[in-house]
């Protein structure tokens, strides 16, 4: 039994270590490991994954308008694209009493009973991104990825001047905004002789998108414009023309803009345009502040959106129309 | 043998020190919750079903790396049958269970007729069973989405069964999932302790050749160990698609090493012929509890995996040293 | 030049297996080492060899005091030992296998693999075996993977070559074969030891013969100065009577009748163990077997109980019906037992306790629909300790736990579960103390006594004699002779064992 005492010793070194570790990393506004002021209020964040960079942004985003606001503290939690991880992790917010969830959710159906019995017990959630079923829930706030693709749409009308083949290449078409933006999509080009070659669904994953864009240039001799449902997946299909040497002979259309990604594509060429999808994460902040403070706030929040192309990077894009105006 | 050898103590030990841990660094109170405790036995239990099955195998000398494809496989056909065939209930769980029992006996078929070796045999079904779920979803996750006519995506109710699995009862104090792993555990313990069967699994896996010599049908056993691994692989697979409300290709990748490293914490010897069902069910309470301290407290996915590993190689350490 | 031993002995667990024996291998002879199992051979030369670093007494060389801590080191010294289970990696070539451990390199680092197979080529020449150096090893039969051992201890330049049976697998021509590379081994001024039990071989291929029994140390002699008398007297020494329970046999109608059975050698199917034996065994007998190392006698059981599946030949008939030999489950359901002569191995289920290995051969009697009835178990198993004696901590002891004696009566009560007419003993008491040897041979009468039949395999000559209604003796596969009770003594038994 004395070899077991001294393993049950490391062992119990170790998890400490990494109890205190791990926790200094994740909770807290940048940088919290030094003397934390009492928070008022503690707010759980279950992202679904930090894999897509912009999900990365949108953490950036939370963290730094809460860092703005000593009287509330997040904790994050990332559920590695699992949702029955995530589920866990939203009983856990309310297990651990926090005061408010804010959860962009990977799936809608399996999320949907969790985010509802934190919602009948009181707790306030705010649903990032993407939507859950039905109403149980203080508030949504996401782009209108409808009215992006209709915009996108519209677009690639004029720019293809009315007639061309295109590639739609979609994300994961079981959450809402591929579905969105599909659908939105297919309305701004309605009527116009555009014609959709190949579409396929790539998950939101460039290298995914790479693979699709192989399949339809070898298929295609002729392909006019790419339309990605994000930023990420018109790079793959960038880089997939490019190993065939077609790159020149197409435009490549993205959604996103992330200033380090869409908005840098945009200004290198490799995009022609790229439609901002906003990451949310300073309005559930400042919307998570006015329920902690008692004010109403609307169910729907749709954020606004722009077009950033060769043209306009400089002045910061173009608001599109149909989306209200900026707070 | 004392007390203090026997496996099981051993293995309550490690469990009531994780226990401990998990007082200790209860995340603001939340430990002290029975409501964490029910969801920790919630989430254990789709891989302590898994576990189940595994345990028969690993007693009887063998192994199985299959599990975690079969539970897909099994999910997807469910999901297939009832989400989009609208089959009725009793018949898309009837056929998914049978479908999972099949992978196993092909792949105990492998092992006890063409004496290929386990560790072979269940890699190449873990292949083929992720394939085959791939091939009748097309790639797809098949869920609850319907196309309504307005060009959009709509969700329709879940059929009821599908609701029940994923549901709680006993005034929300425990989950079905964790009662049908519960129920795996008695099965499997009542065919470890009081089954003829059980004996001979225990025969072939700590003396293949003593037993054959004592005329106890070798083959018979094996393909019985594994055809019933499979079929509890179906089981956690219905509880994998009631729960996610989704026929997913890709769910349970990698949910055999899990498995695996219950039965091992659990004390089983992974050599064979030695071992039982409450080693494992405490080894999935280990297991089940560690994961959740570590998620309480929100300790990073870097360092968790770190530590898991760590805690694994530890507990198979300190059984070790119980000779 | 010669190497010596001197004064050797050793004890294994309180047991002393060597006492004393001293021992000389002169360069260019080939020195024969023979004596009964158990006697001490084997032993020896592991000493000699460098498995047991653990004995007291001297060995030198050219007066140089040696002692070894492992095998390496006696290899790096110049003796080689090529035991019977042959050390050699089957999966691996023929070439690897020769350099194994010696590996010819260039710079320390790479493989010179050209190196090797030119020294390996020259050498196997000179054996006139042609073999492709590339294949595995395991490919090959025993006697090519033999000469491999051989040749791999001519490539270390061993100076004294230990051979342990080496004709046990080999057929005529090739031993001829293995004579001519001793030959050619001698003529380099190389020392052999070789252990054989084959009168044949001893007086073709020996110059000196030291003969141990229990331990000690009989006599040397030079080969035409020992006579075969001479050489049993000293193989067989004194009799040890008096220890066995007096036996009257009545025996009864034919359980076993046995005509022209083979068993094909499970290592090698192509070579024959057991060649057309033919014999009767009646209820209430008891028939001994005799043989040396390779005679098949283990074979024989074996095979008759189905653990080799289908024999190639013969047929049986089993309490005058016609019996097919199938498998292990077939013969016990008609009344068949068969206990191992290696119970860790093939006997018992070290980890489970005394009770599920008691009925482990007889599972259906003690279970109803499949299910299992412990306290039937239970009171069984009492019963059985209390009858054979068994001596343990509790019913729940691990058997792997259990002393020689009281496993083997574990094993015994096994099998006595599933009621046997006929029962295949293979060495009951090898491994076995005297008290407990006792018992068994109490037991066998009992048995015998209710009318079962016995076919008792022993190495042990004087528990042979005085068990067994009728002796066959076998060697090389046949039954070469038949005797009754009290028609021939120790010389006789192991002259025959030996082909004379």
């Amino acid at each position: 039994m004395k070899n077991s005492g001294t393993m049950m010793l490391v062992a119990a070194a170790i998890l400490s270590a990494a109890a205190c570790g791990g926790r200094s990393k994740e909770t807290g506004p940048a940088g919290g490991t030094a003397v934390e002021t009492a928070a008022r209020w503690t707010i759980g964040m279950s992202q679904c994954n930090l894999g897509e960079p912009w999900r990365v942004q949108m953490n950036q985003d939370l963290k730094t308008e809460a860092a703005l606001h000593p009287e509330i503290k997040v904790v994050f939690k990332d559920a590695q694209n699992d949702s029955l991880r995530q589920r866990a992790q939203i009983e856990e917010f309310i297990n651990a009493g926090v005061n408010l969830v804010i959860v962009s959710p990977k799936e809608a159906a399996p999320l949907t009973p969790p985010v509802a019995a934190a919602f009948t017990k009181g707790l306030p959630v705010i649903v990032l991104d993407r939507r859950v079923l039905g109403d149980q829930y203080t508030c949504f706030i996401g782009g209108d990825n409808k009215s992006i693709g209709r915009a996108a749409g519209a677009w690639i009308v004029r720019r293809l001047g009315g007639a061309g083949k295109i590639v739609e290449l979609k994300g994961l078409m079981t959450s809402t905004p591929g579905q969105d933006r599909h659908t939105g999509f297919r309305e701004g080009i309605a009527g116009a002789g555009l014609e959709i070659v190949f579409e396929a669904d790539m998950k939101w994953l460039e290298p995914e998108a790479r693979k699709e864009m192989e399949s339809a240039l070898s298929r295609f001799n002729k392909i006019d414009l790419v339309y990605a449902h994000n930023d990420p997946g018109a790079h793959g299909a960038f880089l997939a023309a490019q190993a065939a040497g077609r790159e020149k002979t197409i435009a490549f259309v993205g959604i996103d803009a992330l200033p380090y990604e869409g908005q840098a594509y945009v200004r290198q060429g490799i995009l022609e345009a790229s439609f901002e999808y906003p990451t949310g994460g300073k309005e559930a902040i400042l919307t998570a502040l006015d329920i902690l403070n008692g004010k109403a706030v609307p169910k729907d929040i749709t954020l606004p959106s722009r077009v950033f192309t060769k043209d306009n990077i400089d002045r910061g894009g173009e608001w599109i129309s149909g989306a209200k105006t900026p707070q | 043998m004392t007390l203090l050898r026997s496996p099981l103590f051993r293995a309550f030990l490690a469990l009531l020190f994780v226990v401990v841990l998990g007082f200790i660094f209860n995340a603001g109170g939340s430990f002290l919750r029975w409501d964490t405790h029910r969801d920790m036995l919630r989430q254990i239990s789709v891989f302590g079903i898994l576990a189940c099955g595994m345990t028969l195998v690993i007693i009887a000398g063998g192994i199985d790396l299959s599990v975690g494809s079969v539970l897909g496989f099994s999910a997807v056909l469910f999901a297939l049958l009832s989400l989009r065939l609208g089959w009725p209930a009793g018949w898309a769980i009837a056929v998914s269970l049978a479908a999972g029992a099949a992978c196993g006996l092909v792949s105990g078929g492998l092992i006890a007729k063409f004496r290929i070796q386990p560790f072979i045999a269940t890699l190449a079904m873990m292949v083929f069973a992720r394939g085959l779920a791939k091939f009748i979803s097309g790639g797809q996750k098949i869920s609850t989405a319907v196309l309504r006519p307005d060009g959009n995506y709509g969700y329709a109710d879940a059929p009821a069964f599908f609701s029940f699995l994923n549901s709680k009862i006993l005034g929300q104090n425990i989950a079905v999932v964790t009662l049908l792993f519960l129920l795996c555990v008695a099965v499997c313990g009542v065919i470890l302790a009081r089954l003829r069967w059980g004996r001979h699994i225990y025969a072939v896996g700590g003396n293949e050749e003593a037993a054959r010599l004592s005329g106890v049908p070798v083959a018979a056993t094996k393909l019985l160990a594994y055809g019933l691994s499979g079929f509890f692989c179906a089981v956690a697979g219905l509880c994998q698609a009631a729960q996610e409300v989704q026929g997913d290709p890709e769910t349970g990748t990698s949910y055999e090493l899990t498995a695996i490293a219950i039965v091992v914490i659990g004390g089983t010897n992974l050599l064979g012929g030695k071992g039982g069902i409450g080693l494992t069910f405490i080894g999935a309470m280990t297991i089940g509890y560690l994961e959740k301290i570590l998620s309480i407290n929100a300790v990073g996915e870097a360092s968790r995996l770190m530590l898991t590993g760590a805690i694994i190689v530890g507990a198979v350490l300190f059984q070790k040293y119980r000779k | 030049m010669a190497l010596r031993m001197t004064g050797i002995s050793k004890s294994f667990s309180g047991c002393r297996v060597l006492d004393g024996v001293s021992f000389e291998l002169q360069p260019g002879e080939v020195h024969v080492l023979a004596g009964e199992n158990g006697a001490g051979k084997t032993t020896l030369i592991k000493i000699l060899a460098g498995v047991y670093p653990d004995y007291s007494g001297e060995i030198s060389w050219d007066g140089e005091r040696l002692k070894f801590k492992s095998p390496a080191e006696a290899a790096a010294r110049g003796i080689v030992a090529i035991h019977q289970d042959l050390a050699q990696v089957p999966s691996l070539s023929v070439r690897d296998n020769l350099f194994l451990g010696r590996e010819r390199t260039k710079a320390g680092l790479w493989m010179d693999y050209r190196a090797e197979a030119a020294e390996a080529t020259a050498f196997l020449k000179e054996f006139g075996v042609e073999i492709d150096l590339r294949r595995p090893i395991g490919e090959y039969p025993v006697s090519v993977r033999q000469m491999i051992e051989i040749a791999r201890a001519m490539i270390a330049d061993a100076g004294a070559v230990i051979m342990d049976e080496p004709t046990s697998a080999l057929n005529a021509v090739e031993v001829e074969r293995l004579f001519a590379i001793i030959r050619e081994l001698k003529s380099r001024n190389r020392g052999i030891v070789f252990i054989s039990h084959r009168l044949e071989e001893i007086y073709r291929i020996g110059d000196r013969i030291t003969v141990l029994r229990d331990g000690s140390r009989i006599g040397t002699e030079d080969v035409p100065a020992l006579t075969p008398d001479r050489l049993f007297q000293w193989m067989v020494g004194r009799d040890v009577t008096g220890q066995f329970p007096p036996r009257t046999p009545s025996p009864g109608e034919n359980v076993l009748e046995v005509r022209d059975f083979c068993v094909a050698d499970p290592s090698r199917p192509a070579r024959r163990a057991v060649q057309n034996v033919r014999f009767d065994l009646r209820a209430g007998e008891i028939v001994g077997i005799a043989g040396l190392q390779g005679s098949g006698k283990s074979e024989l059981l074996n095979g008759l109980f189905g653990a080799y599946g289908r024999p190639p030949g013969g047929s049986v008939r089993l309490r005058g019906r016609p019996f097919r030999v199938t498998s292990p489950s077939a013969s016990i359901a008609r009344g068949m037992a068969l206990l191992t002569n290696d119970r860790k191995r093939t006997g018992l289920v070290p980890e489970m306790g005394i009770v599920p290995n008691m009925t482990l051969a007889s599972l259906r009697r003690f279970s109803s629909w499949g299910w299992m009835k412990p306290r039937r178990e239970a009171s069984s198993a009492d019963g059985y300790m209390r009858a054979l004696s068994i001596k343990a901590r509790s019913l729940r002891q691990e058997v792997g736990t259990l002393s020689g004696g009281n496993q083997q009566k574990v094993v015994m009560a096994k099998w006595l579960q599933t009621e046997p007419r006929a029962l295949l003993l293979d060495e009951p008491t090898l491994g076995v103390d005297v008290g407990a040897k006792h018992d068994i041979y109490r037991l066998l009468n009992d048995w015998t006594g209710e009318g079962k039949a016995i076919l008792l395999v022993t190495s042990e000559i004087e528990e042979l004699l005085a068990l067994s209604d009728r002796i066959l003796v076998m060697h090389r596969g046949r039954v070469v002779s038949e005797f009754k009770r009290g028609e021939a003594g120790r010389e006789r038994i192991i002259q025959a064992a030996m082909g004379a």
